[in-house]
């Protein structure tokens, strides 16, 4: 844990634009991922339901 | 060079099996073009922001954002910087997107039709194929060169691999349309970003963010971090990818694509500002595997190639297993993006390079069978096309310039179409024209004739000139054009 804090640490010195980015991106890209393939799973389940229903009432 | 083991086999097969048995699976509920072309506009916000990301980040954008961090330092990820500002500003403002989406129309030339008449529209579409083919023609031996230095496997067999990999991506694409491509989008962005989360901090445990900062400082200076002081940059550079960026987004055929999906332009606008970070990730990670190459990699390890030595490193230092996973990553970057592009292109071929053909309305039947037939066609290019084009210059270099063929254009036209009443047909004539003639006679001055170093060192350059000039004819051709004389309120004479 303390190794992991202290790697933030040295990404926020020195050229700390391009640390706190990659942070950043990192965290959110990592959250958004699972975010998403929740989410997204519902809108396809959804999506492709009312394509059926549709088709149904199409014939 | 750790190779290829079983295991990374297995994980590589069990992926690509699950994603061509959804997509094709998914072929049962297209029974119109608009399904085949837009999903019936059904695609929701998470569908979108999965389907957008995997399709914007393929194996020839890790490839080339992984060069420019290996050859520019951190300053090499400005780009996604300028796209992540320029496709959130343009979603939340709802800027072009919002009047696009509303019109109810699948493609962009179709909305030029009601404002610059018929030929602008067929013209328009001629010239987003012709930009788009070329664009897309590098992408397979890109793809197939990373696949090969990351795997260790045989050069030989790059052609046959890639081949594959093509056809199996066009059988799902050419049976399901854009159903098929946002359910396996879905699949992929999962298996991509899982690959590249994974791989980024395997990188940064065993290099460290200490040593990527020194490699930047000790190679290229203040010009690694700042983009105004790099010497490969500068201003021009900055300000090429600025236009560039923000034509993609509001006309890129693939992006575009999303919001013509969308159930309506509210969630084409939330799937772009959410989306959006995602481009910092989509030209930050890769970058930072490229410093992890110059960092660690020897010049003879490089071989003279910036473009390999990401890959290259990649294959030295992912274990087994995780090897397996970085591989199926990459091939479902490259599978999401290749079958974007084969249909949203296509789907420009059929709704406006053949709507003089349809005088009468087609059957739907008929319909979807010329998509399919297109689909195919744009698949045996890209094998052709790919296996013989050798590019000058660096890869993102060229993939603007061949982009710009089209983005130039057509983003000015989108613009004055929906925000200036005086545009017309003439300029917008004159605006294709200059903007298709720019690009193709950098590209041909790369090849031949007296300046072609000069070109190669100022594609950027070149790039604005687009743009400016494109812009100055839409606004000289438009005015050039006399107006209706109106002799009542409202009334031409």
């Amino acid at each position: 844990m303390m190794a992991i804090i202290d790697g933030m640490r040295s990404m926020l010195t020195g050229h700390w634009f391009w640390g706190a980015v990659t942070l950043v991106c990192l965290t959110w890209y990592s959250t958004v991922t699972v975010y998403v393939a929740i989410k997204g799973a519902g809108d396809i389940r959804r999506m492709l339901r009312r394509l059926s229903e549709a088709n149904e009432e199409g014939r | 060079m750790n190779g290829f083991t079983f295991l990374d086999g297995g994980i590589v097969g069990i992926y690509l099996l699950v994603t061509m048995v959804v997509g094709i699976a998914i072929r049962r509920y297209v029974g119109r073009v608009e399904d085949f072309l837009v999903a019936r506009r059904e695609m929701d916000v998470y569908l979108g922001i999965a389907s957008l990301a995997a399709t914007e980040f393929g194996i020839v954008t890790c490839m080339y954002a992984a060069q420019n961090g290996f050859e520019k330092g951190f300053a090499g990820a400005v780009p996604g910087l300028l796209t992540f500002a320029a496709m959130f500003l343009v979603g939340w403002t709802g800027f072009c997107i919002k009047p696009l989406r509303d019109s109810g129309v699948m493609t962009i030339p179709e909305l030029f039709e009601k404002k610059y008449g018929s030929r602008v529209r067929w013209a328009a579409g001629v010239v987003i194929v012709l930009g788009g083919l070329l664009n897309m023609g590098v992408f397979l031996r890109t793809g197939g060169d990373f696949l090969v230095s990351v795997a260790g496997l045989n050069p030989n067999y790059l052609e046959y691999m890639m081949t594959g990999l093509l056809v199996g991506v066009a059988v799902y694409t050419i049976l399901g349309g854009m159903l098929s491509v946002l359910v396996t989008d879905y699949l992929q962005f999962i298996v991509m970003s899982a690959g590249l989360i994974v791989t980024t901090f395997l990188i940064l445990s065993k290099v460290g963010w200490g040593t990527l900062v020194e490699t930047v400082e000790t190679n290229y200076g203040a010009g690694g971090f700042n983009p105004f002081r790099n010497d490969t940059m500068g201003w021009s550079y900055v300000v090429f990818n600025i236009l560039l960026n923000t034509a993609a987004v509001l006309t890129w055929q693939t992006q575009i694509a999303r919001v013509l999906s969308a159930k309506d332009s509210r969630i084409g606008r939330m799937v772009y500002t959410r989306t959006s970070f995602f481009f910092v990730a989509r030209w930050l990670i890769p970058g930072i595997w490229g410093i992890a190459a110059l960092a660690l990699l020897t010049p003879e390890q490089i071989g003279g190639s910036s473009l390999l030595a990401m890959p290259r490193l990649l294959g030295m230092i992912v274990p087994a297993g995780l090897m397996g996973l970085l591989i199926a990553a990459m091939l479902a970057a490259d599978m999401s993006t290749d079958s974007s592009y084969m249909l949203t292109w296509g789907g420009v071929i059929y709704n406006d390079i053949l709507a003089p053909f349809r005088k009468t309305k087609w059957s739907e039947k008929r319909g979807l069978v010329w998509n399919r037939s297109i689909v195919a066609l744009i698949g045996v290019f890209l094998l052709i096309y790919g296996l013989w084009y050798e590019i000058e210059g660096d890869l993102w270099t060229y993939l603007g310039i061949t982009g710009t063929i089209y983005l130039s254009s057509m983003s000015v036209l989108l613009i004055a179409c929906c925000y200036w009443p005086r545009a017309n047909n003439w300029g917008a004539t004159a605006a294709i024209v200059c903007g298709a003639a720019v690009p193709v006679t950098t590209l041909v001055l790369q090849k031949v004739g007296p300046w072609t170093e000069w070109i190669k060192g100022n594609g950027a350059l070149c790039g604005i000139a687009a743009y400016v000039i494109v812009a100055l004819s839409m606004v000289v051709g438009s005015l050039l054009k006399p107006q209706p004389q109106v002799v009542a309120e409202g009334v031409p004479a």
